[in-house]
């Protein structure tokens, strides 16, 4: 009888201590995979910071404002503001609730109109 | 016989095995025959099944523990994400070590790029000659003999190349060359070329500041990698430094100047100096174009100078708007006979004194003030030292006189304009200070400094100065800069340069100044503008004075960048109205 729990022990022993070493291998590996996708991750960010990096300073090349000026005269025909451009909404006398609005102006009628008011009440 | 061994009192068994002679017998084990040595056997026994028991349950634990963790939802993430020390959060590195420069609305206008250094270890190099013939076609600038002495030295190290393109490094990489190798280093580069060079400076190769901002803030820039804001803005910088190119151009100037000052907080928003240079180029530092007039420039300002004469006047409270001078006379003083160079213009009061610009009336002014007064209130607005807090290497000391030296005579030059010199810098913040309601407050690049700032007229000289200064722009000597809704303010000033030997003046050449400030109900922006030796044209009818060259500057400055710096026209509603008839009618 004793000498059966005995090996019973022996046998359990092992057994548990297979599992353990089993389960902590599965646990390390995972731990290392897990580690090695970080580090790989971590890589990946800082590889496209340094390009980041070198992308702002090429934006920044690329938005100087004589060349925006340029394109912005080339391409939409845009010059600077003048003084005069910049005007009250109440300075704008045709009248927006009739059809005689700009057409420029007619798709926003309802906050240019909103805007009038305001104007013309703080007056 | 031999050795033998025999127990008396116990029955003689057989015994097979070494040892077991001694082993116990189940049957001595029995109450009758119980001994304090079979007490021991049990103890031991039931302490090792205790000890395996212990071995056996820690065992259990961890296997349970390990079995929940690998198989099931073991660990919660966000409890270990959150039990994660700072210290072990991965740190991403800025790919460079000096901080990038930005303007003041985040546009980088210098900053740094990852790159690499040639070198070689001659010990290695097994043919120099053929290794400079290869290397000479990748860098043509480098003559062929330099590169093979180099690669011919004794050493161990040799640097063959600085900040290579990644264009060359790969050409390099393709030689396969043992003994060529690359290290790690970093380039300042400025995307803007030209516009910041005066206020940025440079670096040197190992990418130290060695002028402009990049030496004054070095510490600051390789200490933290977070950009540095300055309170300038790229586009105001663009504009006016275009106006300054077709100005000098149009005038045949040889240089100009313009800032551009915050009068509320003393920040520069543009600062700019033509010609100037590319800092990214290797240029010499010691060519004239690098030098930044607005900061070291010192000059007699001229006429400019009758502002703060008649703000101390003013101040002092000795001399009223409503005064009347006569200045019908020339004013003589201690020898030095001071006129009027156009002719007398009989009574004015201090508003005609700055719309005529009179040196007669200006001399009178301070005559009734008096030489102390005149040179505490100048020393009020430093103009007798460097401007030190600002954050430029490049600045100049005034040149003022001393008090044994401040005569009756230079009295009286000084209030128009002669016998002090000082930076377009030292003027702007002092003129700033004049028509902000008489706060000084110290210039600065950065955007977050904010200087208190101190008094140095009351609120009521201030308001009186800005009708004066406004009375020059309408009915004066500015009037070509009064840019309609900006209620623009200002004094001209020209004055003659001194002979290179430094006695006398050259009546041929002149330094043009125009100060000016806007709008005048609520100044918020100062603007110097000064052109160095403009000639007369057709255009100006010979004329070299301010009012024919730095004025219309200001004025087409002031037009362009207004709108920008989201300043309203004062146009009145009716004349809004004109104005949007007026291109509605030619859409139409």
């Amino acid at each position: 009888m004793g000498g059966s729990i005995k090996t019973a022990m022996v046998v359990l022993w092992f057994t548990v201590t297979l599992v353990v070493a089993f389960g902590s291998s599965v646990l390390k590996n995972k731990v290392q995979g897990l580690e090695r996708r970080l580090a790989a991750i971590n890589t990946s960010i800082q590889k496209d910071i340094d390009e980041i990096h070198v992308l702002k300073a090429q934006w920044s090349q690329y938005n100087t404002p004589e060349r925006l000026r340029k394109l912005a005269h080339e391409q939409l025909s845009l010059e600077s503001a003048k003084p005069e451009q910049i005007i009250n909404y109440s300075a704008l006398h045709f009248n927006y609730e009739d059809n005689d609005v700009p057409s420029a102006v007619r798709t926003d009628k309802k906050s240019l109109t909103t805007l009038v008011k305001a104007e013309v009440k703080k007056k | 016989m031999g050795f033998n061994v025999s127990f008396s009192k116990r029955k003689d068994e057989k015994f097979y095995l070494p040892g077991q002679e001694i082993r116990i017998s189940r049957r001595t084990i029995t109450t009758k025959s119980y001994t304090t040595e079979n007490d021991n056997v049990l103890t031991c026994r039931q302490r090792t099944w205790f000890i395996l028991g212990c071995f056996v349950a820690v065992y259990l634990v961890l296997c349970v523990r390990v079995t929940y963790v690998c198989l099931g939802n073991g660990i919660n993430i966000d409890t270990a994400v959150s039990e994660i020390n700072e210290s072990d959060i991965f740190r991403f590195k800025n790919p460079v070590k000096r901080a990038d420069i930005t303007d003041r609305n985040g546009e980088i206008i210098a900053t740094s790029l990852p790159v690499v250094n040639l070198y070689a270890n001659p010990k290695h190099i097994k043919n120099p000659k053929d290794v400079a013939e290869k290397l000479n076609e990748i860098f043509p600038e480098i003559p062929y003999e330099e590169l093979e002495k180099k690669l011919s030295k004794k050493g161990t190290f040799v640097y063959l190349k600085r900040q290579l393109s990644p264009n060359q490094q790969v050409q390099v990489n393709n030689l396969g060359v043992p003994g060529l190798e690359f290290e790690n280093c970093e380039k300042r580069i400025y995307p803007h070329h030209n516009l910041f060079a005066h206020v940025l400076g440079g670096t040197n190769t190992d990418n130290v500041g060695i002028a402009g901002i990049e030496q004054s803030m070095n510490d600051r820039l390789t200490t933290s990698t977070k950009p540095l804001h300055l309170s300038l803005d790229l586009g105001i910088q663009n504009q006016i430094r275009d106006e300054l190119i077709a100005g000098v151009k149009q005038f045949s100037a040889a240089s100009a100047s313009a800032i551009l000052m915050d009068v509320k907080t003393g920040q520069i928003v543009a600062m700019t100096t033509v010609p100037d240079y590319n800092p990214n180029n290797d240029t010499n530092p010691n060519a004239p174009e690098h030098f930044n007039f607005a900061t070291k420039g010192i000059y007699e300002a001229g006429s400019v100078f009758k502002v703060f004469n008649t703000a101390l006047s003013l101040e002092s409270g000795k001399v009223k708007t409503t005064d009347r001078f006569d200045t019908s006379h020339a004013v003589t003083l201690r020898g030095i006979k001071v006129t009027d160079p156009h002719g007398s213009h009989g009574m004015l009061t201090p508003e005609d004194i700055l719309v005529e610009s009179s040196n007669v009336g200006s001399t009178l002014e301070v005559i009734r003030v008096g030489k102390k007064f005149q040179r505490k209130f100048l020393q009020s607005i430093n103009m007798d030292k460097a401007l030190t807090e600002f954050e430029l290497p490049e600045l100049a000391k005034p040149w003022f006189l001393s008090e044994k030296n401040w005569s009756d005579a230079s009295m009286a030059t000084i209030s128009f304009g002669y016998g002090v010199s000082s930076t377009p810098l030292h003027i702007i913040s002092a003129f700033s200070a004049i028509v902000n309601g008489g706060m000084y407050h110290q210039p600065t690049l950065l955007s977050n400094n904010k200087h208190k700032g101190k008094r140095i007229v009351s609120q009521k000289t201030s308001d009186s100065m800005r009708t004066l200064l406004r009375a020059v722009v309408t009915r004066g000597t500015g009037r070509r800069a009064n840019v309609e809704g900006y209620q623009v303010m200002g004094k001209t000033g020209t004055a003659d340069k001194l002979n290179e030997n430094g006695r006398g003046y050259n009546h041929n050449k002149s330094i043009s100044t125009f100060i000016s400030a806007f709008p005048q109900s609520d100044p918020k922006y100062a603007l110097l503008v000064v052109v160095d030796d403009p000639k007369g044209s057709k255009e100006t009818f010979g004329h070299t004075e301010a009012g024919w060259n730095a004025v219309p500057i200001t004025k087409n400055i002031i037009t362009a960048v207004a709108p920008q710096l989201n300043i309203k026209a004062d146009f009145d509603l009716e004349r809004q109205k004109s104005i949007v008839d007026a291109a509605y009618k030619v859409k139409k």
